[in-house]
């Protein structure tokens, strides 16, 4: 399916006059940069008939900081802490992603320790990244309540990363070359003690929100995503899983641990907001079979197969890696001329960029508040699309 | 009987790309009819309203901390990351030889290491360990480069003040030999080696202008400009 693309001349058109004295008149309101429904600085043109919504343009760009240019100035190690701040409640994630690229690109081999440490870290950031997501689609939604449910089963998840990483959003963890500590003592004991407090606490949402008619209401068949616009337009992820497309990189290209463990990739029938509502809370259960399962089997070794001061070589070429983030495929392309200490020209394909502009094709003939539902069922982050 | 049976996940198997994948596919919502969606919505209701009154008789399961009011009784983890400092010794020597690793590791210039020719033993000491923690990112990368471990990451982490220049900190006690050095020398030539330094000792620059003793940065093609506006000629003070 061909996606049409709107000129300029089409979009800086004026709103229609209204036809007689009965019909309303069109026009443009501005949702954002500062909202509490972008959640974060994003910007909304919306245009408007009465209260229905008939054209959204997403104005991103807002919290641009350079972090593609930053990283031509920095070296290989060094860049891994920029991707913390990008999508940072996959900020584990974003570290995986620039180190394997840079383990492929330098030929790193990893031991099995190293593997399936990253693997449980990254899963265990997953299952936080989408509570936290669907403590805010209930606020969005208006359930306070949801939110800070939510919020207290992140900040249990935060303990356990800050016992062993040091640090809760900003971890700058998973490093070229292995990870920067090795896992506490306690670490195994504790993350079953969670394993067995978040599985009842998941059919605790179901009851609290999902068993909602308010909520099925208001996600029922509401923007509805077909599978073949949704690979036109890149879209990856829940967001893509949802529309019944079972593109997942951890099946299709396994990477880490995850050829080790068992597991389903959750995906929905229609590509309405529920789906992509249900896809995600039935991926934070399939993420704790995954750590479950990886759990008993963590190998002795190293947690560095290098020493952390050495200058990694990368060759003279340009390199791709991409790994599956809480919201899709997030991609590092690399060019290094085989000489400095970091690359010459970096650039990150985010999965955040191309679910947005989805928006602008389901939010049209919906009411404001529909638009918020579809917004909030995107899981946008959005320092990653400006990065 | 609610309007979605949440346990009713379809297991399948899917081919992709070659690839066969198992799926779950998630529950959808029933169609109702008007007067069964009260109904529902009653009961759904009910439901929700019973955890949060649970939750409201079980305080013991609440997780707020109260802070500030607790912050007697805070606990770090072991790693935790917060302000920068340099470990010293029981003879309160510090370790660090001025090898400016860590300067090299940082990734957004927070570390400033200035060196000094020791009065005594003529070799490079350290001189001043500048660290500017309003643009810090407490990355960890300076602690894991560092050879000779001088460096740690404490857990204090309450910064407010009310100036910048303020967050701009010298890590030293003193000018001198490291830990190592010390050693060597006997007890009225450490005297002479050491130097003593404040936190805030010196002229603390502000973002952007050029520290002490250190020539401003010359961009390609921008000499002249920046030969126009003379180096800092103030020294540190002692």
């Amino acid at each position: 399916m061909a996606v049409k693309v709107k000129t300029l001349e089409e979009l800086l058109k004026p709103p229609a006059e209204a036809a007689s004295a009965l019909s309303t008149q069109e026009y443009y309101v501005n949702m954002g940069p500062q909202h509490p429904i972008s959640h974060g600085s994003l910007r909304f043109v919306v245009r408007l008939d009465g209260e229905t919504a008939k054209e959204v343009m997403p104005v991103p760009g807002y919290v641009h900081r350079g972090i593609e240019k930053m990283c031509e100035h920095l070296s290989y190690r060094q860049m891994v802490h920029l991707s913390d701040r990008m999508d940072y409640f996959s900020a584990l994630m974003g570290n995986w992603a620039v180190s394997k690229t840079v383990e492929h690109a330098a030929g790193i081999e990893l031991n099995d320790r190293i593997e399936i440490i990253r693997t449980i870290m990254a899963e265990l950031q997953r299952v936080q990244s989408h509570v936290l997501w669907w403590a805010v689609l209930g606020m969005d939604m208006g359930a306070a309540t949801a939110f800070l449910y939510g919020f207290r089963e992140r900040e249990i998840i935060g303990e356990i990363f800050e016992e062993t990483i040091g640090a809760r959003l900003t971890m700058n963890y998973i490093q070229p070359g292995g990870v920067m500590y090795d896992i506490q003592p306690g670490f195994v004991a504790k993350v079953k003690k969670l394993i067995s407090y978040l599985r009842p606490v998941i059919d605790e949402y179901d009851t609290l929100l999902s068993g909602n008619v308010i909520l099925q209401e208001r996600l029922r068949n509401v923007g509805v995503l077909d599978p073949k616009l949704a690979l036109s337009m890149g879209c990856t992820g829940p967001v893509l899983r949802a529309s019944g497309v079972p593109l997942d990189l951890r099946k299709v290209q396994p990477y880490g641990a995850y050829a080790k463990a068992d597991f389903n990739v959750a995906v929905g029938s229609k590509g309405d907001s529920w789906d992509r509502y249900y896809v995600r809370v039935q991926e934070m259960r399939e993420s704790l079979r995954i750590v479950e399962q990886l759990l008993d089997g963590i190998p002795e070794g190293p947690h560095m197969v290098m020493k952390p001061a050495v200058r990694i070589k990368v060759p003279e070429g340009m390199f791709y890696g991409q790994l599956e983030t809480s919201r899709g495929i997030l991609g590092l392309t690399l060019v290094s001329d085989g000489k400095g200490a970091g690359p010459i020209r970096a650039h990150f394909r985010s999965p955040n960029y191309n679910n947005l502009w989805v928006i602008s094709a389901l939010a049209p003939g919906w009411r404001v508040a529909d638009t918020i539902a579809i917004l909030s069922s995107l899981d946008l982050v959005i320092p990653e699309i400006d990065r | 009987m609610g309007a979605v049976d949440f346990s009713k996940v379809r297991l399948e198997q899917r081919t992709l790309a070659g690839v066969k994948i198992p799926v779950a596919v998630v529950p959808r919502i029933k169609k109702q009819s008007y007067l069964e969606k009260i109904l529902i919505a009653l009961k759904g209701l009910m439901k929700g309203m019973r955890l949060t009154f649970g939750y409201l008789i079980h305080p013991s399961r609440i997780v707020t901390q109260q802070y500030p009011e607790n912050r007697a009784t805070l606990k770090f983890p072991e790693r935790y990351r917060a302000n920068l400092k340099l470990i010293y010794d029981e003879n309160g020597y510090h370790l660090c030889g001025g090898c400016k690793m860590c300067e090299k590791a940082c990734p957004n210039a927070s570390i400033k290491v200035l060196n000094r020719k020791g009065p005594v033993t003529g070799k490079l000491e350290l001189d001043r360990y500048i660290w500017r923690m309003d643009s810090c990112t407490f990355c960890n990368l300076c602690v894991m480069a560092c050879p000779s471990d001088a460096l740690q990451m404490t857990h204090q982490f309450e910064n407010a003040v009310y100036d910048r220049r303020l967050l701009i900190y010298n890590l030293n006690r003193y000018a001198g030999p490291p830990a190592e050095a010390m050693a060597k020398l006997d007890e009225e030539a450490r005297k002479q080696a050491m130097e003593p330094r404040d936190v805030y000792g010196g002229p603390v620059p502000l973002n952007g202008e050029p520290l002490p003793n250190i020539p401003p940065i010359v961009i390609a093609g921008e000499e002249k400009a920046a030969s126009e506006t003379p180096p800092s000629t103030e020294g540190p003070a002692a």
